[in-house]
């Protein structure tokens, strides 16, 4: 049986080309720029964009995706070269578009943006597989310092006793010694809870502390790790463009990622403590509704997580 | 899939159902088992906060496995889940020779629960495929294995993440369920 969405679709893909160009004839404007002048800025926009440029038939928008994409890939969007493939990218589009630059100043802003968004985004996704897929090494300093530095943000009033104590464990590590719990997160688990705890101290303790509980507790750092897993299947799959297009004004950076990890652990834990848990053997139920809820939100194209932590005086 | 199709193989009845309990220390390798039983992809395993189930179905053969965290802090919930098992997986990290006295200690208490009495043990070498892993009967001989009287019980070597030895494993689990029941 033919759905109506499918019979819509069908119809939908075979008059597209038609009517974009009766649209085009009747507003004097191409698809791109019916996008940037009527769309909010943020998601609905860049993801409009992303679309009809994908779905592009002239060759010179192809080369100029590949270009972007390979970038994207190869993680070179920064400084000059993100300048000059901007450029780049604007003077491709007017030139297949036929527009003209002076009389759509505010275009060519708006466009920018969008592409900022878009290959931004891509980048990102791939910064941090390359993150996830660095193991933690204990014979790297930096990677060692981390751990401490996770600690110290936590609890600088208890000093850690010996690199490998059954004190990580406190902070909800399952073990003496960190380095096997990272697993297939890699360097972005441990840059994600080093994150939480220094840039937002005071909700990263209040978080820990309710993991604390002796009843409703849960392992801090282990459920970290499994919440990096879930903003990491978020980005990969596209599902947080939603967000990071409508909370970024230029480049989603790194930090975007980790900030939107942070909201994550937070908005966990409180719903972990709403769902009142008989103990800690229902993590995946809870996590699994808690995705769901998450993935709801992001299917709003206006969502945007606003970090606004509530932290009560411990 | 070529475990499935043994299992199947050796199944007396059909619509059997089997409960496949998997236990051992954090950082064995059970949740990696669990999603190569279930052919799911293996490179974003997060260490098991509380459990996992996996039911994987295929004409009327249904395994349902059941995979609990084994960090320390959780080991006193595995009795929870004791009930009805047809099969005990206990994996063992042959590379984490400093822990080997640990996960014997842990098998032993599981083998005197009241709960899994008779039921079949499959104790799993894993990590067969790092430099530094104990072979299997190194495992056995520290684990004491050979004074299990009361059950049928294999040690079986094998890597998880690289799918070795995981099918020779799930042999054993189907012919001894087959011969039971």
């Amino acid at each position: 049986m033919i759905s109506f969405s499918g019979l819509y679709w069908f119809f939908y893909w075979h008059c597209r080309s038609l009517i974009k160009w009766i649209l085009r004839r009747s507003t004097q404007l191409c698809e791109l720029q019916r996008i940037c002048y009527d769309k909010p800025a943020g998601n609905p926009r860049s993801s409009a964009v992303e679309y009809s440029l994908r779905h592009s038939k002239s060759p010179d928008i192809g080369s100029m995706l590949n270009e972007l994409d390979d970038a994207a890939t190869k993680k070179t969007i920064f400084g000059r070269l993100h300048k000059v493939l901007l450029e780049r990218s604007v003077r491709t589009v007017l030139r297949v578009k036929k527009i003209n630059p002076n009389s759509h100043v505010a275009f060519v802003k708006n466009y920018s943006r969008c592409i900022e968004h878009i290959w931004g985004y891509r980048q990102l996704y791939h910064i941090v597989e390359e993150l996830r897929l660095s193991q933690f090494d204990s014979s790297v300093e930096e990677h060692e310092r981390k751990l401490t530095r996770l600690w110290t943000g936590l609890c600088p009033k208890v000093p850690l006793e010996a690199r490998i104590t059954k004190q990580w464990q406190d902070i909800g590590f399952q073990g003496d010694d960190p380095k096997t719990d990272f697993r297939g997160m890699g360097l972005l688990g441990l840059d994600n809870l080093v994150f939480f705890a220094e840039e937002y101290t005071g909700a990263a303790r209040h978080v820990w502390s309710h993991s604390l509980h002796p009843q409703h507790g849960y392992a801090f750092a282990i459920v970290g790790i499994n919440l990096t897993h879930l903003a990491y299947s978020l980005l990969k799959d596209g599902s947080a463009k939603t967000h990071i297009y409508n909370a970024c004004k230029t480049m989603p950076s790194l930090r975007a990622f980790h900030q939107f990890y942070c909201y994550l652990f937070y908005e966990f834990d409180r719903f972990w403590i709403e769902s009142k848990p008989a103990d800690v053997m229902q993590f995946t139920f809870i996590k699994d509704q808690f995705e769901k809820n998450i993935r709801d939100l992001l299917a709003n194209p206006s969502t945007v997580f606003k970090i606004n932590f509530v932290v009560e005086d411990v | 899939m070529g475990l499935l199709s043994i299992l199947r193989r050796l199944k007396s009845s059909p619509d059997k159902e089997l409960r496949i309990l998997l236990l051992g220390l954090d950082n064995a390798g059970k949740t990696t088992l669990l999603k190569k039983l279930a052919s799911e992809d293996i490179n974003h395993v997060t260490p098991t906060q509380g459990f996992n189930i996996k039911t994987v179905q295929s004409e009327g053969f249904k395994l349902n496995v059941w995979d609990i965290g084994g960090q320390k802090k959780i080991r006193p919930y595995w009795k929870n889940y004791f009930e009805n098992t047809d099969v005990l997986i206990y994996v063992v990290d042959s590379a984490d020779r400093k822990r080997l006295e640990e996960t014997s200690f842990e098998l032993t208490e599981l083998l005197m629960e009241d709960k899994l009495r008779d039921v079949p043990l499959l104790v799993l070498a894993n990590k067969q495929d790092l430099l530094h892993s104990a072979p299997a009967s190194e495992i056995a001989q520290s684990m004491g294995l050979h004074l299990i009287k009361d059950r049928p019980w294999q040690i079986q070597p094998c890597s998880a993440a690289a799918g070795q030895g995981v099918k020779e494993g799930m042999e054993w689990v189907a012919s001894v369920v087959g011969k039971k029941k």
